[in-house]
């Protein structure tokens, strides 16, 4: 069928769709590795074919067209490819402050602001009359795009969209976008990552407008508004949002989709069958496309992983992978001071101040709900305190942003374990390691050796969010550790874990200690790892520190004991049972005293 | 937009060939049309292609053009309402060899797809957008086949005058070339005949709701004596409705783009409406004739007058054809620039020496009531009240 209706004046088709591939993998940019679907490109894509049109149209047309335009502007006559890439650059300037404003937005904000960002060009297009023609068209843009001239151009998105996806910003970007806390946690700026893939995308993006408006010949602001805006959406559904293959795919496939819809809707023979013309059905072949992907892979036809990826397993780089020295003991501490923090009146966390040594670990143990994840949520800049300081080897970290406390050499672990669950087990690690005083190679060397120590290196290229729950801790802790962090704060590092795996965990915790000299703040409910892994142990109940000191002294402190397994118990130094009741353990009673155990 | 498209079979020259019982080899000279089947175009265009059948059938009945050598064919690509498709389809009929082409009823792809067949050096008739700079966007190869806007303008400021119209109130869109200009046209053709236009408004083009003019308006204070509009569907009957909702009883003047059933459709506020086409079908013209073959042969529905301008596209390409006696494009294109008093259906004279390819051609003016067109007056504006395009 594809054989009887591709071969008649086909070459009009195949350069829209290289013209939408380029459009596609620019937007992909932004929209596949930042996770966020943007309505606004097509705007870009009408400011890159304006710029273009300024710069190619004869000055006789524009000056009768455009009289408003400034002379310097009338007189330019560039030719075609030159006035392309002009228009890209033009619109690289324009981008820049909306890419700073949109960049610092997530989610389904940004969506909405992109949509801002197409509503307002379009109505900037279609108000500035004497500079666009308004709604009207304009035209005498010269037609200079063939096949092979957009070809290359496609060449040339893709690889800008290669480099960009592979960068170190591109990584930190894709991470975010499987899991925005965790990316922060190890120390990615995803903000200015996400404002560089804008702007890069925005210039792609002018392109692939200056392209169209180079094939076309004739520019309205209608032809770049929601039409235009859902059929690229369509492409990069059916597709798959999240990688180049799945753009460039998915272009090829609505375009030949398309085509041949277009071909059957208008009646005739085809071998046997004879059909009637059926107008309308392009668009109702179109949709239930999108519908049948949608309602069979979410993630489009090719998600999260390029081909390439998948054909090539992950190669370790020639370099030796670098090694920090061990931390001495002694230079210098991680403190939380008097830290407070009150959620609407509630108070979770009261004065807990709590000072963690390299080459140590402390525990940090409590009941349910005593606000151990927040005070360590405080310590790694994830909640703001409400009052006390945060102080990294004596300095004021306080109110920092989480990637900012990660760069001064703090990292964590989330007691919900928070991977980026469609990228590699490799390029998980890979993201933190990125961030280190060392390169790229190297980066990638170091990665591949946390692998080997945290015996994952079989499961390097397999995606992080299909492993079991024992691993995924483990790369959890590789990735915390890639950085070379000098503190490491774990919220529940063994939680469901089994007895084998729980002791493998110590063992490398141990290591951790032992031979990088990294201060280890461990939160946890197993009393038994707690008491076997820590030098010392800190109690937190009703958001308060009631006990500090070595684990066997505070195991037996009876308010610890009262605080822990309620007031029954207290007294008796039965030790530990089942309850973890939280009755009890009045809190004003016992400042004074846990006050003076605290410095003895 | 009702769709207008009862049998669109795409005409092959050997079936017509056969159907003509033109036994002897010819060869074909194809007639392409970018047209828009689908989308808001598909009631204008599949009216022109219709038309455009008929011309081509009837002329291959009556053996071809030029003694027989060849008989014509008609060509139409679906360029679904859409510039860019408009350029695809223009494309690939230039690329199938067709010897003239027929460009679609808005301006933008008109222009789109000129520029492709200018490139060509292809012959292209514009049968329905009626911009008068049209050809001078495109090129020396487009013709304006429809009532130029600005002979409309003249014709209906001329009726304006004779009533006895003293000021005018114009509403325009400058989203579009047609509902800007046209009334402009008529605003300056009005005050050279010594009216007044009391005020100039405009409405942008994804306007649903006209309450605001129709209040303003009703506000004004004297009355404006004539209301000039260019506006169609959907928002000639809403403005319409509108207005006289606001208690306006001023009459309206309109354009050929309310030629459509629609606006015998509104009911009582069309009533008194007088706006301007191509022709009207008089009891025993040619027009009558020519729609009675048109129903006869697509079905019962009224036909409007663009199947008649489709039809004369055809018609004036192989006159055209036949003065040249060449297919060749620059001889087509040289024949066309001279045509003198071709007679047309519409039962106009079409002219297009030294009228840089707009068809200089009678207007014809009809008022609206009751759900039917009536005739009121067919007239070609004396030149000195034309405004230049």
């Amino acid at each position: 069928m594809l054989w009887a209706v591709l071969p008649a004046g086909f070459e009009g088709p195949l350069i829209l769709m290289l013209v939408s591939m380029v459009a596609v993998v620019g937007i992909g940019i932004y929209s596949g590795n930042s996770g966020i679907v943007s309505f606004g490109h097509t705007a870009l894509m009408a400011l890159g074919a304006y710029a273009s049109a300024m710069m190619t149209i004869a000055p006789d047309d524009k000056a009768r067209l455009l009289p408003a335009l400034p002379d310097a502007v009338i007189a330019l006559h560039l030719p075609p490819v030159a006035a392309i890439l002009g228009a890209c650059a033009v619109v690289g300037v324009v981008a820049l402050p909306v890419a700073l404003l949109i960049g610092r937005l997530e989610g389904s904000s940004a969506s909405i602001a992109t949509l801002g960002l197409l509503l307002i060009v379009n109505g900037v297009l279609v108000g500035a009359r004497d500079y666009t023609r308004g709604s009207q068209a304009l035209f005498g843009l010269p037609i200079a795009v063939t096949v092979p001239v957009a070809a290359a151009f496609v060449v040339l998105a893709i690889l800008a969209a290669r480099a960009f996806r592979d960068s170190r910003m591109g990584l930190a970007l894709r991470a975010a976008r499987e899991n925005a806390a965790a990316a922060a946690a190890v120390g990615a700026d995803v903000v200015r990552a996400r404002q560089a893939a804008f702007l890069l995308s925005a210039v792609i993006a002018a392109l692939a407008g200056a392209l169209y408006g180079h094939f076309i010949g004739v520019l309205t602001p209608r032809a770049f508004y929601f039409d235009l805006t859902f059929a690229l959406l369509a492409i990069l559904i059916v597709g798959g949002m999240t990688t180049i293959a799945g753009a460039a795919l998915g272009a090829v496939l609505v375009s030949v989709l398309v085509e041949v819809l277009r071909r059957l809707a208008d009646g005739g023979t085809f071998g046997p069958l004879t059909l009637p013309p059926v107008y309308g059905l392009t668009t109702i072949g179109l949709s239930l496309a999108i519908l049948a992907v949608l309602y069979r892979r979410q993630g489009g036809l090719l998600p999260y992983v390029e081909p390439d990826e998948v054909l090539r397993p992950p190669a370790r780089p020639a370099v030796p992978p670098p090694a920090p020295a061990r931390i001495e003991a002694g230079s210098g501490e991680l403190r939380a001071e008097r830290l407070t923090r009150r959620f609407d009146g509630v108070i979770a966390v009261s004065e807990a101040s709590l000072v963690l040594r390299p080459g140590e670990i402390l525990g940090l143990i409590g009941p349910n709900g005593a606000g151990k994840s927040t005070l360590l949520s405080m310590i790694a800049g994830s909640v703001p305190p409400t009052s006390g300081r945060v102080r990294i080897d004596g300095a004021d970290a306080t109110g920092l942003p989480p990637h900012r406390i990660a760069r001064r050499g703090v990292q964590r672990t989330f007691q919900n374990i928070r991977l980026f669950g469609n990228l590699s087990v490799l390029d998980n690690v890979r993201v933190a390691a990125d961030g280190g005083p060392w390169s790229r190679a190297e980066a990638t060397a170091r990665a591949w050796a946390l692998l080997d120590r945290f015996d994952l290196t079989a499961l390097a290229a397999r995606p992080a969010g299909t492993l079991a729950y024992g691993p995924q801790r483990r790369v959890e802790i590789a990735r915390a550790v890639a950085r070379a962090p000098r503190y490491l704060l774990l919220d529940e590092p063994a939680a469901g874990m089994n007895a084998a795996e729980s002791d493998a965990l110590l063992d490398l915790l141990e290591g951790l200690r032992r031979d990088d000299g990294i201060g280890l703040l461990v939160i946890d409910h197993d009393l038994r790892l707690i008491l076997r892994l820590c030098d010392r142990v800190a109690v937190l109940g009703k958001g308060q520190v009631i006990a500090e000191g070595p684990p066997e002294a505070v195991s037996r402190d009876p308010l610890v004991i009262e605080a822990y397994l309620g007031r029954r118990h207290a007294g008796d130094g039965r030790g530990p049972a089942r309850s973890a009741a939280t009755s009890g353990a009045p809190g004003q009673k016992t400042t004074d005293q846990h006050e003076r155990r605290r410095d003895p | 937009m009702t769709t207008a498209l009862r049998t669109t079979t795409t005409t092959t020259a050997v079936a017509l060939a056969l159907a003509a019982g033109a036994a002897q080899a010819q060869e074909t000279v194809t007639v392409g049309f970018a047209a828009g089947l689908t989308g808001y175009l598909a009631f204008y265009d599949g009216m022109v292609m219709q038309g455009a059948e008929m011309a081509v059938d009837e002329i291959n009945a009556a053996g071809g053009v030029l003694d027989g050598r060849y008989t014509l064919a008609l060509s139409v690509k679906d360029m679904r309402s859409e510039t860019p498709a408009a350029v695809i389809a223009a494309r690939d009929l230039v690329a199938e060899g067709v010897r003239a082409l027929l460009v679609p009823c808005d301006v933008d792809p008109a222009i789109a797809a000129g520029q492709i067949g200018q490139q060509a050096g292809i012959p292209m008739i514009a049968a329905c957008a009626s911009t008068p700079t049209l050809p001078g966007l495109v090129g020396d190869y487009l013709f304006n086949l429809k009532t130029a806007d600005n002979l409309q303008a003249a014709v209906l400021a001329e009726y304006a005058r004779a009533q006895g119209y003293e000021t005018a109130y114009i509403l325009l869109s400058p989203d579009t070339p047609y509902t800007d200009l046209l009334p402009r046209y008529f605003a300056q053709a009005f005050e050279s005949l010594g009216g007044r236009v009391a005020a100039i408004d405009t409405y942008a083009f994804d306007q649903q709701d006209f309450s605001v003019e129709a209040t303003r308006i009703a506000a004004l204070d004297p009355q404006p004596d004539v209301i000039m509009t260019a506006a169609y569907e959907p928002h000639f009957p809403a403005f319409i409705q509108q207005l006289r909702n606001a208690g306006v009883t001023a009459p309206v003047l309109g354009s050929d783009g309310i030629d459509s059933p629609t606006t015998l459709g509104i009911g009582p506020a069309a009533d008194g409406v007088v706006f301007s086409m191509a022709g009207f079908p008089v009891e025993g013209g040619t027009l009558a004739a020519f729609y009675d073959a048109y129903e006869a042969r697509y079905g019962e529905d009224l036909p409007f007058a663009f199947s008649a301008t489709g039809y004369e596209a055809v018609k004036l390409l192989a006159a055209a054809i036949e003065t040249a006696g060449s297919i060749e494009g620059a001889a087509i294109r040289d024949a066309l620039d001279a045509v003198v008093d071709f007679p047309g259906v519409t039962g106009t004279t079409i002219t297009y020496a030294g009228q840089n390819r707009v068809a200089l051609r009678d207007v014809t003016l009809v008022e609206v009531r009751d759900g039917e067109q009536h005739f009121v007056l067919q007239a070609r504006p004396a030149p000195e009240t034309t405004p230049k395009p």
